[in-house]
C-alpha cells in the first residue's frame, strides 16, 4: 500500500512539474509583462529597467532554470504587479474562493445526487423528464448567463440579494447558487446513468427475486455500485475548488483566486499564475488520490487490484 | 494645593462631559453621504503613485481626490488652468516658472504644505533617484523624465515660493505642472514610509479625501479630509469598488448597491435611464481613438494607400452606431483645450470612397492583405468598431484582415506582418507636445516601436519642445498635422472618446469633461 501511495505521489509530482513548465513556456512566449503592466506608452528606458529588474531580459531557458531552482528552495517568487510574495497573495484570496466553492460543492452533491437517484428510480416518468430537463439546462447554460439572470431577478427586480461583492454572507448566495446549479445538473446526469446501469444488472434482479425489499436492494446493492462513477465526478469537482469560480467571481465582483488568476494571466504576472496553478494541480492530484483510495473502500475488488498493481 | 472635593469632582465631570459632547454631537451630526462607486479597474500596477500608475482609464478616476497638482484644472469648465496648490504662478524667464503656494494647505497627516514638499516631490527620493533607501525601482526615473524631460531643479525660494528651472526653454512648463506626474506628496509622510512600495501604495496628499484602505484589485476607501483647502468635502467617505463586468456595474447601480457606476458603454444608457430614477452623465474626454500605421508593411509603404484608408472611413457612422451620437469625429489629433495652439479649420480626411479608390488605383494596389491588429474590446466597442472599419475598407477594394490579439506585446510583436493597430492618444496637458509630439515624435511610442518615422516631423518636434515663439510653434503644429494625417499618414483619427457614469438623478453631481470622477466641494450640490 505504501508503494502504491509512493507511486501515485511520484506521478503527481511529475504532473505538477509538467503543469508548471507548460504554464511558464506559454506565458513567457505569449506576452511581455513590462508592456502589459506599464502600458505600451511607457518610455523605452522604463520598460527596459522593468525587464531588467525582474530578469525578463534574460533568455527564457535561463529564466526557467532560475525559476525552478528557486522553487526547489521553497521560493515561489514575487508578484511583478504587487511586489509581494506571490503565494501570500494567493493564500490571501483563498478563503473568499472557498466561501463560494465549498458551499457550491455541497449544493451540487446535495441537489444533484438525490435528483439523479430519484430520476433513475422513476425512469421515463414525468419526474424523470423534469429532473433531466433541469439538469441539461443547469449544465448547458453558461455560468455568466445564469449569474446575470439571477442578479436581474433577485437583485435588480426583487431587491432581495446583493448583486455582487463580499460585504456580507448574503453576497455569496447568488454566486453559490450559480456555481451549484451547473454542477448539480452534471451530477444528476451521471448519477442517473450510473444508477440505471446498476439497476439493470443481474444481481439486482436476483436480490429482488429473493424477496429483498426494493428499498434495501437500492440501498444495499444499487447505491454502492453506482457510487464509483459519481465519486469520480465529485473528485473532479473537488479539484476545481481553488480555481473553479473564475467566471462567477468576475460576474459577481468576488475577490477570490479566480479573479486574481484572470488579472495575473492578463498581466503575465508569472509567479502568481504559477502559485495558483501549483495549488490547483496539488488539489486536483490530491482529489484524484482520494478518489483512488475511495474506489478501494467502495469496491474491495479494486482494492485488491491496486495492491497487486503496486507489487 | 487644591484639595479634591465632591464639588470639584462634579465640576470636573460636567466640564469633561461638556468638552466631550460637542465632539460627539459633531460625529453624530455628520450627515454627509457615504457612497460606493463601481469602476472597471482601480489601478493597472497595484500602486497609487503616478510615477508608476499612469492609466487614464483607471487611476485618473480617483487620483485627483487624493493628491493634487500645483496648478489645477477647471473640472467644472473646460479644463483650463486655475489656481490650485499654487495660488499664483509667473514666468521668470523662458526656463523658469515661479509658484506662489497657497498658505494654510494641509496634508492628510496634518502637516502644512511648504516649498520643501514641492521640491521633494520632484526630487531624487520620489522621482529621479537614487533614493536614500536604495529601493526606488529603476523604471521610475525614466517615467519622471517622460513627464519632465528637461527639468533641472526645483528651488525653494521661501516657505511658500518655489521655482521650477528647466535646462532648456519650455513653454509647456505650466501645462506640465497641471498634469499627471506633478502631484505633490508630503515629504514627512514619504520619508517615514516603510519602503517605496509602501509609499506608492499609500500616498499622503492634500486632496479632498484621504486614503483609508487600498485592497489591490478589489477596493479603495477614502475618507473626507475636513481640512481641505478648497472647503469641506461633501461626502463622508467614498468606496471605489472594482467591478470588471459592465453589466454587473449597471445591475449594482439599478439595485441600489452602488451610487455611481463608471465606465458604462453607450448601449447601456437606454437601460439605465429607462429605469426612471437614474441618469447617465459624461461625455467627451481628452482622448482620441486612432488606428496607427506601420509604414514598413509593403502595402502601407505607399502613403497614398494610407490616405485612401482614411478617406474610406465614415467616422460619423461609427459615432452614431456605437456611441449613440454622444461622441464626435474630432478635428484631427488636437483638442480645443489647446487654446491658442488649436488649429482652427483642420479636419480629418473626409469620407470620400471615390477618392479612396482613385488613390488606391494610383498606388497600384492589387488587393494584397493588410493585417489589422486589435484587442478584445480593450477599447470601448473595439471589435465592433474594427468590423465596421473593415467593411468601409472592403467597399473601396481594400483587403484588411482583422487579427484579435490578447495583449500589447502581441499587438506590437514585430514577428509576422504588422500593418495597422488600434490605439488611443490623450492630451495630458494643454499643448500639442503632450500628444502629437509625445506619441508620434522621435521619442513617441510609434517611432520607438519602429512603426513609423518622418524626418521633417522629427525636426518639427524639436522646435515644438524648445521654441518659445508661439507663432512658429503653431505653424509647426499645423505642419505636423498635415504630415501625420495627409502627406505621410501615421494614423487615422476615428473619434473622440467619451466616458459615461450612471447615478441616481437625486445625487447632485456633475460629470467633469475628463476621466476624473470629481467628488470635491466644487462639484457637488445644486
Amino acid at each position: 500500500m505504501l508503494r502504491f501511495l509512493a507511486l501515485r505521489l511520484a506521478r503527481a509530482g511529475v504532473t505538477i512539474v509538467l503543469v508548471v513548465t507548460f504554464a511558464f513556456v506559454v506565458l513567457r512566449l505569449s506576452g511581455d509583462p513590462a508592456l502589459t503592466i506599464m502600458s505600451p506608452d511607457a518610455p523605452p528606458a522604463a520598460l527596459a529597467a522593468f525587464r531588467h529588474e525582474w530578469g525578463l531580459d534574460q533568455p527564457v531557458w535561463v529564466q526557467y532554470l532560475r525559476y525552478f531552482g528557486a522553487i526547489l528552495h521553497g521560493e515561489l517568487g514575487q508578484s511583478m504587479r504587487d511586489g509581494r510574495p506571490a503565494m501570500a497573495l494567493v493564500i490571501e484570496r483563498l478563503p473568499a474562493t472557498l466561501m463560494l466553492t465549498v458551499p457550491a460543492l455541497l449544493l451540487k452533491i446535495g441537489l444533484g445526487v438525490p435528483a439523479g437517484i430519484h430520476a433513475a428510480l422513476h425512469r421515463n416518468s414525468m419526474t424523470d423528464r423534469v429532473v433531466m430537463a433541469g439538469a441539461v439546462a443547469g449544465f448547458t447554460v453558461p455560468s455568466f448567463v445564469l449569474g446575470l439572470l439571477l442578479v436581474l431577478v433577485f437583485a435588480v427586480h426583487l431587491g432581495w440579494l446583493p448583486s455582487g461583492g463580499d460585504d456580507s454572507w448574503r453576497g455569496a448566495i447568488l454566486p453559490v447558487v450559480t456555481l451549484g446549479l451547473g454542477g448539480a445538473g452534471i451530477l444528476a446526469r451521471f448519477t442517473r446513468s450510473a444508477m440505471l446501469e446498476v439497476l439493470g444488472q443481474p444481481y439486482i434482479r436476483t436480490a429482488s427475486a429473493k424477496g429483498v425489499p426494493w428499498r434495501l436492494v437500492v440501498r444495499g446493492h444499487a447505491l454502492p455500485n453506482a457510487a464509483i462513477p459519481t465519486v469520480t465526478v465529485v473528485g473532479f469537482m473537488v479539484g476545481t475548488l481553488i480555481a473553479g469560480a473564475v467566471v462567477v467571481e468576475s460576474v459577481f465582483s468576488w475577490p477570490g483566486v479566480g479573479r486574481l488568476l484572470v488579472v495575473a494571466v492578463s498581466n503575465r504576472d508569472l509567479a502568481v499564475v504559477q502559485c495558483v496553478l501549483l495549488l490547483v494541480a496539488s488539489t486536483m492530484v490530491a482529489a484524484n488520490l482520494t478518489v483512488d483510495l475511495l474506489y478501494g473502500l467502495l469496491d474491495p475488488r479494486l482494492r485488491g487490484q491496486a495492491t497487486a498493481g503496486a507489487h | 494645593m487644591t484639595t479634591l472635593s465632591r464639588r470639584l469632582l462634579l465640576t470636573g465631570a460636567v466640564t469633561g462631559a461638556a468638552a466631550a459632547l460637542p465632539r460627539f454631537a459633531l460625529a453624530q451630526g455628520d450627515t454627509r453621504p457615504a457612497i460606493t462607486v463601481a469602476v472597471q479597474k482601480l489601478a493597472n500596477t497595484n500602486t497609487l503613485d503616478p510615477m508608476r500608475e499612469q492609466s487614464s482609464n483607471a487611476s485618473e478616476r480617483w487620483m485627483g481626490s487624493i493628491i493634487e497638482t500645483p496648478i489645477a484644472r477647471n473640472q467644472q469648465g473646460h479644463l483650463e488652468r486655475v489656481p490650485g496648490l499654487a495660488a499664483a504662478w509667473r514666468r521668470i524667464d523662458d526656463r523658469t516658472v515661479e509658484l506662489s503656494l497657497r498658505p494654510g494647505v494641509k496634508f492628510h497627516n496634518g502637516d502644512e504644505l511648504t516649498g520643501e514638499d514641492v521640491a521633494f516631490s520632484f526630487g531624487p527620493e520620489r522621482m529621479f533617484g537614487p533614493n536614500a533607501r536604495g529601493d526606488l525601482p529603476a523604471d521610475i526615473p525614466a517615467v519622471g523624465r517622460r513627464y519632465w524631460p528637461a527639468l533641472e531643479r526645483v528651488e525653494v525660494v521661501d516657505r511658500h515660493t518655489v521655482r521650477f528651472v528647466n535646462a532648456t526653454p519650455d513653454v509647456t512648463m505650466e501645462g506640465r505642472l497641471s498634469a499627471g506626474g506633478s502631484q505633490i506628496v508630503s515629504r514627512r509622510a514619504w520619508t517615514e514610509g516603510a519602503s517605496w512600495l509602501a509609499n506608492a501604495r499609500h500616498p499622503v496628499g492634500t486632496g479632498p479625501y484621504k486614503l483609508r484602505e487600498f485592497v489591490p484589485d478589489v477596493s479603495m476607501t477614502l475618507d473626507a479630509h475636513d481640512d481641505y483647502w478648497g472647503g469641506r468635502p461633501p461626502l463622508k467617505s467614498i468606496r471605489f469598488l472594482e467591478v470588471p463586468e459592465a453589466a454587473a456595474r449597471a445591475n449594482g447601480l439599478l439595485s441600489g448597491e452602488y451610487q455611481f457606476a463608471a465606465d458604462l458603454s453607450a448601449d447601456q444608457i437606454p437601460t439605465i435611464e429607462g429605469a426612471g430614477a437614474f441618469q447617465v452623465l459624461g461625455g467627451l474626454v481628452l482622448n482620441h481613438r486612432i488606428v496607427a500605421f506601420d509604414k514598413h508593411h509593403p502595402v502601407l509603404a505607399d502613403a497614398r494607400v494610407r490616405l485612401a484608408m482614411a478617406h474610406a472611413i465614415d467616422g460619423q457612422a461609427v459615432v452614431d452606431a456605437l456611441w449613440a451620437g454622444r461622441s464626435r469625429v474630432p478635428p484631427g489629433l488636437q483638442w480645443e483645450f489647446y487654446g491658442e495652439m488649436f488649429v482652427k479649420g483642420w479636419t480629418v480626411p473626409p469620407h470620400d470612397p471615390a477618392k479612396a479608390r482613385e488613390l488606391l488605383r494610383a498606388a497600384g494596389y492589387k488587393g494584397d492583405p493588410v493585417p489589422y491588429r486589435i484587442r478584445n474590446d480593450y477599447y470601448t466597442a473595439e471589435i465592433a468598431t474594427a468590423q465596421i472599419l473593415a467593411e468601409f475598407w472592403k467597399q473601396v477594394g481594400l483587403n484588411v484582415q482583422i487579427e484579435v490579439k490578447e495583449n500589447w506585446s502581441q499587438v506590437l510583436n514585430k514577428a509576422g506582418p504588422r500593418g495597422m493597430r488600434d490605439w488611443s492618444n490623450s492630451a495630458t496637458f494643454d499643448d500639442p507636445v503632450s500628444s502629437i509630439v509625445n506619441q508620434h515624435g522621435p521619442k513617441g511610442a510609434q517611432q520607438t516601436n519602429g512603426e513609423w518615422t518622418n524626418a521633417e516631423m522629427n525636426t518639427l518636434s524639436v522646435a515644438m519642445q524648445s521654441s518659445t515663439d508661439m507663432a512658429l510653434r503653431k505653424r509647426a503644429f499645423a505642419r505636423m498635422l498635415q504630415i501625420c494625417e495627409r502627406e505621410d499618414p501615421a494614423y487615422i483619427v476615428l473619434h473622440q472618446n467619451a466616458v459615461f457614469t450612471g447615478k441616481p438623478k437625486a445625487l447632485p453631481w456633475r460629470a467633469p469633461p475628463s476621466f476624473f470622477l470629481d467628488f470635491g466641494p466644487r462639484n457637488w450640490g445644486a
